[in-house]
């Protein structure tokens, strides 16, 4: 009896710690979020930026660098475009996709939903300041002279590569 | 053997089982459930770097001068990113990064450490990491139910659930449902 016990409990350990192997990253240098991209043609995010009324409503896969990520929840990334200042915002539903520090300056391709949201100049700058304060960045509200159409891409997937 | 004896026996064993991540689970509880205050997973840090105004060029050429000031192996370069006008910012290897204004070259080089255990355990609290694990900590969970389920019946007489014990376990029902009574809406 002792012995089938113990034998028992032996196999359930095997099984936690093989499962948890399981899970482990093949290392490949590349991690997928959520449910990945898909093969379609990319958008530019520079496009999107110059007129995001434009992509409202639609699903968009990006290509970008990771210049910032959500230090707390891991719930969003930034992504860049061609000119200076230039992101995109990949936001995700917090615990669904959560991406770590590591993944700062790393290619990543994403897809997602355009969101875009006309804001007034007070709006505009209350959230620049709380993106920047997410992102651990200084920010000068008198750097912000009008409201702006803004964007987010709420996101379904990504894949984020060394 | 008797069924409160087999309970006392798996109550016991998978006790000790599952010791190590209930205290995990309890101590990344903890650390996330003031990430208002905290950030429980990574730790920050920061120096002041003054390297002169930038040379004109190209980003690559700007970079290229931000690396070579600062000693930084090249390999060590993920990219690089206009952040304004003025702000440049250059991705380095183990988060760091740094980030100076072009005409003043004065800055900051941050650098992000992964909070050593706490990292982990939060990673596996919050199930971050999906796939396999969420099947693992689903059975985790089964095994706590059945921790607690056997904890109540475990024992008899005074000190069972007939006698004091439940009293305690009223008790317990109590401190959530108030809260969710009067607190949540």
């Amino acid at each position: 009896m002792s012995r089938k016990y113990t034998l028992t409990f032996l196999i359930l350990s095997g099984l936690f710690i093989s499962l948890s192997a399981f899970g482990k990253d093949a290392g490949t240098g590349e991690r997928t979020y959520g449910a990945g991209v898909e093969e379609i043609e990319s958008v530019s995010i520079s496009d999107i930026a110059a007129d995001p009324e434009a992509f409202d409503g639609k699903t968009v896969r990006v290509e970008g660098m990771v210049t910032d990520v959500c230090s707390k929840r891991g719930c969003w990334i930034e992504m860049a475009g061609n000119a200076p200042g230039e992101k995109a915002r990949f936001k995700v539903k917090d615990g669904e996709m959560v991406f770590p520090m590591s993944a700062k300056g790393k290619s990543a391709v994403a897809q997602g939903k355009v969101v875009a949201q006309k804001l007034s100049l007070e709006e505009t700058r209350e959230l620049e300041a709380h993106y920047a304060e997410e992102a651990g960045r200084e920010f000068d509200p008198e750097s912000i002279t009008e409201g702006k159409t803004v964007f987010r891409i709420q996101g379904t997937g990504a894949v984020i590569s060394d | 053997m008797g069924w409160r004896k087999t309970f006392r026996v798996l109550h016991r064993d998978i006790g000790y089982f599952i010791a190590a991540l209930t205290l995990a689970y309890c101590i990344s509880g903890i650390a996330v459930n003031h990430i208002e205050d905290w950030n429980p997973n990574y730790r920050f840090s920061q120096k002041e770097v003054d390297i002169g105004p930038l040379p004109g060029g190209t980003y690559l050429q700007m970079q290229q001068y931000v690396v070579s000031a600062l000693n930084i192996d090249a390999s060590m370069v993920k990219g690089h990113f206009m952040e304004t006008e003025t702000q440049f910012r250059v991705f380095l290897e183990n988060t760091e990064e740094v980030i100076v204004d072009i005409r003043s070259g004065k800055g900051l080089y941050k650098q992000v450490e992964n909070r050593a255990l706490l990292y982990k355990i939060n990673a596996l609290h919050l199930n971050n990491i999906k796939g396999v694990w969420t099947w693992v900590a689903d059975a985790f969970a089964v095994l706590l139910i059945f921790l607690t389920i056997t904890g109540v019946f475990i024992m008899s007489g005074k000190k069972g659930l007939s006698g004091r014990g439940k009293w305690f376990l009223a008790a317990g029902f109590t401190v959530p449902l108030v809260f969710s009574w009067y607190i949540i809406a």
